[in-house]
C-alpha cells in the first residue's frame, strides 16, 4: 500500500489534486511563513490555486511540483500586496520578501519535512504549553488577550511563546537528523 | 540592536513599525540572519498554516493524524466551475498516503497473523498493527527507538514516537535522539527517559515495566501521577484486581478445545465437578489464586519470591466403571506476561501425584505458599507426593498444547480411592537471570483456552 503508488493518472484534474494534495501543508506554510496577516495568508493561498489550476497546462510533469507552486504563490504575494487596500501591521518590503523567499527555495527540502515531525513534537509538550498553543495559534488571540486569560503578564506570555516555539524547532530539527541519518 | 529576539517579536506583533523596518533591512542585508529568521518563522508559519488541526493534534491520549482541511472544499466548489471533478476525486484529500514512521529491519521464523502492515523485511510500516504468532521481529522507529516484539504478540505503530502493546513482550531499546519514546499498554503508558527497557501485557490486563538500563516513567489508569522505574528495578501491574476486571467483563467462553484422542477417552478438566486449579507463589504477594485465569509455574534460584508451583484437582467421578488403560494430561500454554522467554533455556517441568491425604486437601479459595506445608517445601518428599512425569518447553516454543503421559501417571490414576486425582506441577529447570520467563498454562478461568484437561481411555468393555 505504502510502496505501490498508484499509476500516474491521466486525467489532469486528478493529475493536479494528487500533486496538490501531497505538496499542500508545504505551500501553506510557505504562503504563512511570508505574509504576516494570517486572513490575508488564507485568501492567498486560495487564489494561489485557483490561479494553479488555471495554469496547471503549463506545469511540465516530472519537474519539481513544488517549487513551481512557489513561484506562483510568490507572485500572488506580490500581487495582493500591490492592491491591498488595508494595509497590514508590519507591511513587507519586496526586497525582503525575495530575500526570505530565496532562502526558503534554498532550504525547501528541509523545511518541507518538518510538517510531519512538528505533528510529533507538539504531542509532547507539557500541558500548560499545549494550552498556549492553542490560544495563540487556534483561537488567533493576541498576546494582550492571552496575558488576561491566563492571568500573565504580557512580557511572560511573549517569553513562553518564544520558547515554545525554540523547543518545537530543536525537537522537528532532532527528529529529522534522526529519520535521515 | 538584538535582532534575535526582534525576530520571535515580530511574529507576536510585539515590534514597533520601526523595529520591524529595521528587522528587514538587517535581514536583507545579512545571509546568516535571514537564514535564522526563515528557520524560526517555520515552525510559526506551520501553526499557522495548520491552526484547524491543532486540537486534534494536541489531543493529549492518542496519535491524531491531522483531520483534512476543509478549507480545500470552498476552492473546489469554485474550480468546479471551470472543470467537472469526478466525485471520487474529492476523496483524495481524505486518502493521503499514511505517512511511514518505522521500518520492520529483522523477522526471524516470523509467523503473522492479522497484521495490517506488510511483513517482509526492510518493509516500510506506517500506523497500524502487527500481529506475530512466532518468531521475534524487529522494528526500527524513525525516531530512532528499536523495538523487539517476541512471539506471540500484537503491536500497533502510531507514530515514530509511540506505539501499544496490545498482547506480548517487547523488549525497546530507544537512544538519546528519542526519549520520550512511548509505549502504550491497556493499562499503563510507558515513558522513555533513554533507556533498554522491557514491557509485557497480557490481554487479561496485567501489564509489566522491566528497566534494564536508564530511565523510564509509567502513569497508570487515569492515574495523573508518573512512578520513575530505574534500572535494574521493575513496575509490576495491579494483576489481582486488574485481572478480575477484565475478567468479569469477558464472556466466558471456550473458543479452544483439545482434539480427542478416540472415542474410547474421557475428557475431564478440572472445572468438572470437585475439580479445581490454583498456583501459589512464595511471599503471596498476590493472595488466593483460585479465581486466576492463569496458572504461573517458575523455578528460580536468584529472586526467592518469584518461585511458582501450580496445583491441578481432576474429579475422577466422570469416568466411566472400570481401571483407566491409558492416561494423559493437556495443558494450554499461555503467556504470563511476566519475564522474557530469551532470558531462561529450554525448561524442563515435572508433574508430581499428591499421595499425602492432608496435604491433597488444599482448597483453592485459600491455598497460599504460607499454608501450603509440604506442597511447597523445596524437596518434595515421597511422602508427599510421586513424581509421575515430566516434559519440556523449549526456549520461546510457540504456546501450543502441552501433553503429558506416563506409565506412572496412569497407575496413580488407577489408584485413588477418593475419585480425586491431585497434581502438582514444578518447573525444574532455574534460570540465568531474574527475569526470566514465568510459564503460564490456562486454568478453568481462562476466557477462551481450553482448562487443564486429564484424558482417560477406560478399560475395554468385555
Amino acid at each position: 500500500m505504502v510502496d505501490s503508488p498508484p499509476s500516474p493518472p491521466t486525467d489532469p484534474a486528478e493529475n493536479y489534486l494528487v500533486l496538490l494534495n501531497e505538496h499542500e501543508r508545504a505551500l501553506a506554510a510557505y504562503v504563512h511563513a511570508l505574509v504576516n496577516d494570517r486572513l490575508d495568508a488564507e485568501d492567498i493561498l486560495q487564489s494561489c490555486k485557483l490561479v494553479m489550476w488555471k495554469q496547471f497546462s503549463q506545469f511540465e510533469p516530472g519537474t519539481r511540483f513544488l517549487a513551481w507552486a512557489r513561484q506562483i504563490a510568490f507572485h500572488q504575494i506580490l500581487n495582493h500586496r500591490r492592491s491591498a487596500k488595508r494595509k497590514p501591521l508590519y507591511s513587507a518590503e519586496p526586497a525582503f520578501l525575495e530575500a526570505v523567499a530565496a532562502e526558503i527555495d534554498r532550504g525547501a527540502d528541509s523545511l518541507s519535512d518538518r510538517s510531519e515531525a512538528l505533528h510529533e513534537c507538539l504531542q509532547r509538550l507539557p500541558e500548560n504549553q499545549r494550552r498556549l498553543v492553542l490560544l495563540r495559534y487556534y483561537e488567533d488571540h493576541d498576546i494582550a488577550a492571552i496575558a488576561k486569560e491566563t492571568a500573565r503578564t504580557e512580557a511572560a506570555v511573549y517569553k513562553l511563546l518564544s520558547r515554545i516555539r525554540a523547543s518545537l524547532n530543536d525537537c522537528v530539527k532532532a527528529r529529522l537528523e534522526t529519520t535521515t541519518a | 540592536m538584538n535582532f534575535h529576539d526582534h525576530i520571535d517579536r515580530s511574529f507576536d506583533g510585539q515590534l514597533s513599525p520601526e523595529e520591524w523596518e529595521a528587522l528587514q533591512q538587517a535581514v536583507i542585508d545579512d545571509p546568516e540572519l535571514c537564514r535564522e529568521y526563515v528557520e524560526k518563522r517555520w515552525i510559526h508559519a506551520l501553526l499557522e498554516a495548520e491552526s484547524d488541526s491543532l486540537p486534534a493534534l494536541l489531543e493529549e491520549k492518542q496519535w491524531v493524524r491531522p483531520a483534512p482541511s476543509t478549507k480545500p472544499l470552498a476552492w473546489i466548489a469554485a474550480a468546479a466551475g471551470i472543470v467537472l471533478f469526478g466525485a471520487s476525486l474529492v476523496l483524495f484529500f481524505h486518502g493521503r498516503p499514511a505517512p511511514v514512521v518505522a521500518t520492520l529491519i529483522e523477522a526471524e521464523n516470523c509467523r503473522w497473523a492479522g497484521s495490517d502492515l506488510p511483513t517482509v523485511e526492510g518493509a516500510g510500516l506506517s500506523a497500524g498493527t502487527l500481529a506475530l504468532t512466532e518468531g521475534m521481529a524487529t522494528i526500527r522507529f524513525a525516531s530512532g527507538a528499536t523495538v523487539t516484539l517476541e512471539a506471540p504478540g500484537v503491536l500497533e505503530v502510531e507514530s515514530a514516537m509511540k506505539c501499544r502493546l496490545v498482547e506480548g513482550s517487547v523488549v525497546a531499546d530507544v537512544p538519546e535522539s528519542a526519549h520520550g519514546f512511548t509505549i502504550d499498554t491497556a493499562h499503563m503508558e510507558v515513558i522513555d527517559l533513554g533507556t533498554r527497557f522491557g514491557v509485557t501485557t497480557t490481554p487479561l490486563g496485567n501489564s509489566n515495566v522491566f528497566v534494564f538500563e536508564g530511565e523510564v516513567k509509567v502513569k497508570q489508569g487515569d492515574s495523573p501521577e508518573a512512578k520513575h522505574v530505574f534500572a535494574g528495578d521493575s513496575l509490576v501491574g495491579d494483576v489481582g484486581s486488574q485481572a478480575d476486571t477484565a475478567h468479569g467483563d469477558q464472556e466466558v467462553r471456550r473458543s479452544e478445545s483439545v482434539p480427542s484422542p478416540g472415542d474410547d477417552w474421557t475428557p475431564i478438566s478440572t472445572a468438572i465437578g470437585r475439580g479445581s486449579d490454583a498456583y501459589v507463589r512464595r511471599g503471596d504477594s498476590h493472595g488466593p489464586t483460585g479465581g486466576h485465569p492463569l496458572l504461573m509455574v517458575k523455578h528460580t534460584e536468584l529472586a526467592a519470591n518469584n518461585e511458582r508451583r501450580a496445583f491441578l484437582t481432576f474429579d475422577l467421578a466422570a469416568v466411566p466403571t472400570g481401571a483407566p488403560r491409558d492416561a494423559k494430561l493437556t495443558l494450554k500454554m499461555e503467556s504470563s506476561g511476566l519475564g522474557f522467554s530469551s532470558l531462561v533455556p529450554d525448561s524442563r517441568f515435572a508433574v508430581y501425584g499428591l499421595v499425602d491425604e492432608n496435604a491433597a486437601n488444599w482448597n483453592e479459595k485459600d491455598l497460599l505458599w504460607s499454608n501450603g506445608g509440604p506442597l511447597v517445601e523445596d524437596t518434595i518428599s515421597q511422602a508427599t507426593a510421586r513424581r509421575l512425569a515430566s516434559f519440556e518447553i523449549r526456549k520461546g516454543a510457540p504456546n501450543g498444547l502441552v501433553e503429558v503421559a506416563s506409565d506412572e501417571l496412569t497407575a496413580f490414576l488407577q489408584n485413588r480411592p477418593d475419585g480425586l486425582a491431585h497434581l502438582m506441577i514444578v518447573r525444574e529447570t532455574g534460570e540465568a537471570d531474574k527475569q526470566g520467563l514465568v510459564h503460564a498454562f490456562a486454568s478453568k478461568e481462562h476466557p477462551t483456552a481450553p482448562a487443564p484437561t486429564l484424558w482417560i481411555q477406560n478399560a475395554p468393555l468385555k
